[in-house]
């Protein structure tokens, strides 16, 4: 990192830290919150679908395997959310081993399509299990249980810096895996895959690797959201309109970097929530074709995503992610 | 920070006149009102805004032809006359984005009560914040039986639930043999293999039960099959009085063609709604969608019984050229029930209104509903309420139960294939 890099991101702690104690208004602080929720899962997909180059159109099944895992723990066995948490990824791993075993055999776009199926199958396996809750989800009880219990009902405080932890926690892994030996053959399977191969890089163990520690970060970030929605169904959890919010917000943002699924998330969310605010009671859809035509003014002019604008000062927006190697070697 | 502020010193500027002024201290009382207003059921949404803002625009008015709670009053006459506003919020069918309107709604817009959500997901989480936050809830359409079994004090329902419909199927039948000496007594469910289908056929199995009934046959299906015939030939081969049947619409059609296929009489299909209640079926079916018996939560014909329903629904078309259907008629009935308890509460403290809408007793003639009027039990769900049993006659759907609402006789045993 680059000493003007590390003060961007100091700053942004700061900020992000002092927020909700500036600003008090309670649609503010869940604004934030949302944001910092789908930042998280944006650097949890950014790590297979960004780094290691594999676009999964089906990671709302991960997100579900971990909002569903520890709601049933917490239901069934009374057993505390963060405990369920650490199950949920776990249970989430072992699905992506299940998942990535079969289709890491396809390339491209075939291995999104095929994400796509795994996302369907696991929502209607779901939508008809009983066990599962099926259709109609599960309820958690609305009651306020402190800390341990992971249930506020009195501030929004708890949630926004349990959201800004999980990040942190999730941009961590990250910064750690994109400086590992792995970190360099993920980006070298994205690149060059052949050359990679060529060189005694086993694809398909770098990949698993990547998908395993991807969907285990989406699952707590689907634990988190149970915990505050308090309801889950597969609908709000498993679809693929989530899938695709998760890809999204680091394609925008700037695939295959650090900051990126956190600018994507910042600047998605602020579109969405400011137009459904301004338009989302006419019932004319207005909000989505504002929400849907920025999404398409910055895919047009800025394909390497919002971090692209910065970049490109000190040449091609792929410098971000190359410049560390770099370093290393000097 | 100063955007925000600029509303402060706006709102304090009125509060100043209001101090002055007392008579014009309240002129708007806000309800936030979130429904599906984009998405797959955006036309369904539009529907229930359109109906919500008619009932708001009638208490708004002066025209006190009809014979609904506050209709004409000009506002409401315990809070000055203020007048009743709608904000409407778009929930999108994500039971998030409902809560987060649901919060918006109650802080940003400082509503004194919400209402909404049809999706029985999206009332789960936005009835949560509102809970959260003491402020009042009233659901019109949500069907979900759970909603009204988290113990919540600040939820309320008007709309009675899916296990409520299936009873009503059972009373139906009842009263079949009390008033007209009929005794069907086997039953076989077909259903398809979903929770809609499998929900309903457990609630028929206990209902069943408990009256005495046989269950001859259980058939349970994955909804897009694209045939039945082994299905119905088991329950042709049960020899059933009755098919109490779960299905959506395109099942609904492929098994009325099968039955008629395999030329299998039932003495009546007594259907749960869902498909059979969707006007494609008809359509599709023609002459043969007759004499399917479903269960229902309104319909026009009830007009003739109740002469505000036709009035209504007059005023509906001017403005939207739609009539109203059974999801409009309860938004619409949902906001005059809130606006009543809003009135007898005098007050907009949500503690006043939980308690106004913990007194609320709206007698039956006063609503557009076939309900014996709205009372909240302690779970806040209407204790009145009460769903209609239709049958398709000639191509119309006719009420035929209860009995003192239908607007003709029902056609028992269902007729033969082949004398149609």
């Amino acid at each position: 990192m680059s000493r003007r890099a590390k003060l961007v991101w100091l700053a942004a702690a700061l900020v992000a830290l002092l927020f909700p104690l500036v600003a008090a208004r309670p649609t503010w602080q869940n604004t934030a919150i949302l944001m910092l929720m789908t930042a998280q899962m944006g650097v949890a997909w950014n790590i297979l679908g960004g780094y290691a180059g594999q676009v999964s159109l089906g990671h709302a099944a991960f997100f579900g395997a971990g909002a569903y895992v520890s709601t049933l723990l917490s239901i069934k066995l009374g057993l505390s959310p963060w405990l369920g948490m650490v199950a949920g990824a776990g249970v989430s791993a072992g699905l992506s081993l299940l998942v990535g075993w079969p289709c890491f055999r396809l390339k491209g776009h075939y291995f999104a399509m095929a994400t796509i199926a795994v996302g369907e199958i696991v929502q209607a396996v779901v939508n008809g299990w009983e066990f599962l809750g099926g259709a109609v989800g599960f309820y958690l009880p609305l009651q306020e249980k402190g800390f341990w219990g992971f249930v506020f009902n009195r501030s929004k405080l708890p949630y926004y810096y349990i959201a800004l932890g999980l990040l942190a926690f999730s941009l961590l892994v990250n910064w750690a895996v994109a400086r590992s030996r792995t970190g360099y053959y993920l980006r070298a399977i994205k690149d060059e895959p052949d050359a990679a191969r060529s060189l005694g890089v086993s694809l398909t163990r770098y990949k698993q690797t990547a998908m395993v520690i991807s969907s285990a970060l989406a699952a707590m970030g689907g634990t988190l959201y149970a915990q505050k929605e308090l309801f889950i169904d597969p609908g709000s959890t498993l679809s693929t309109s989530l899938s695709i919010k998760m890809a999204l917000a680091a394609i925008m943002g700037g695939v295959g970097t650090l900051a990126g699924p956190v600018v994507g998330a910042v600047v998605l969310t602020a579109i969405e929530e400011a137009s459904r605010v301004a338009f989302g009671g006419t019932g004319r859809g207005t909000d989505l074709v504002v929400y849907g035509g920025l999404i398409v003014v910055i895919a047009v002019f800025q394909p390497a995503g919002i971090l692209g604008l910065f970049a490109s000062r000190r040449g091609p927006a792929r410098a971000a992610p190359a410049e560390a190697p770099a370093k290393e070697a000097a | 920070m100063n955007p925000s502020r600029r509303p402060t010193y706006l709102a304090a500027a009125l509060v100043a006149l209001g101090l002055c002024l007392p008579a014009a201290a309240q002129e708007e009382i806000k309800i936030g009102v979130i429904y599906p207003l984009t998405g797959a059921a955006a036309s369904t949404g539009l529907e229930l805004k359109n109906a919500a803002q008619l009932a708001a625009d009638l208490i708004n008015g002066t025209d006190r032809s009809l014979n609904l709670p506050l209709a004409g009053a000009g506002g409401l006459p315990k809070l000055k006359g203020a007048k009743l506003k709608l904000v409407f919020a778009d929930h999108q069918g994500s039971p998030q984005v409902g809560a987060t309107e649901a919060e918006r709604l109650i802080t940003q817009e400082k509503v004194a009560a919400l209402s909404g959500c049809y999706f029985s997901s999206v009332t789960t989480t936005a009835s949560q914040t509102a809970e959260r936050y003491g402020v009042p809830f009233l659901n019109g359409e949500s069907s979900s039986p759970q909603l009204t079994q988290r113990g919540f004090k600040w939820f309320f329902r008007t709309t009675p639930h899916d296990e409520l419909f299936v009873q009503n199927a059972f009373e139906f039948l009842r009263d079949l043999e009390k008033k007209k000496g009929l005794k069907p007594r086997r039953i076989a469910i077909l259903a398809e293999n979903t929770e809609f289908g499998t929900g309903a056929a457990k609630l028929q199995e206990k209902y069943a039960k408990e009256g005495g009934y046989e269950i001859v046959e259980k058939v349970l299906y994955p909804p897009k099959s694209t045939q039945l015939t082994s299905e119905v030939q088991k329950l042709k081969a049960a020899r059933p009085d009755i098919v109490m049947q779960s299905s959506y619409l395109g099942d609904a059609i492929l098994s009325m063609k099968t039955y008629k296929e395999l030329g299998f009489v039932p003495t009546a299909l007594v259907a749960n709604n869902a498909g059979f209640n969707d006007s494609e079926f008809l359509k599709t079916m023609g002459k043969d969608g007759d004499f399917v018996i479903s269960r229902e939560v309104w319909a026009l014909d009830l007009a003739a019984r109740k002469p505000v329903i036709a009035k209504a629904n007059e005023l509906l078309r001017a403005r939207h050229q739609v009539d109203f259907n059974g999801n409009s008629a309860r938004a619409f009935t949902a906001i005059f029930a809130l606006a009543e308890a809003i009135n007898r509460a005098g007050s907009t403290k949500p503690e006043d209104i939980q308690k106004a809408l913990r007194e609320t007793n709206i007698p039956a003639d006063q609503l557009i509903m076939p309900w014996g009027g709205i009372q909240f039990d302690e779970t806040g769900q209407n204790r009145k309420g009460a769903g209609i049993i239709i049958q398709v006659q000639g191509g119309q759907k006719v009420t035929v139960w209860p009995f003192d609402l239908a607007g003709k006789d029902v056609i028992w045993p269902f007729p033969s294939w082949d004398k149609r």
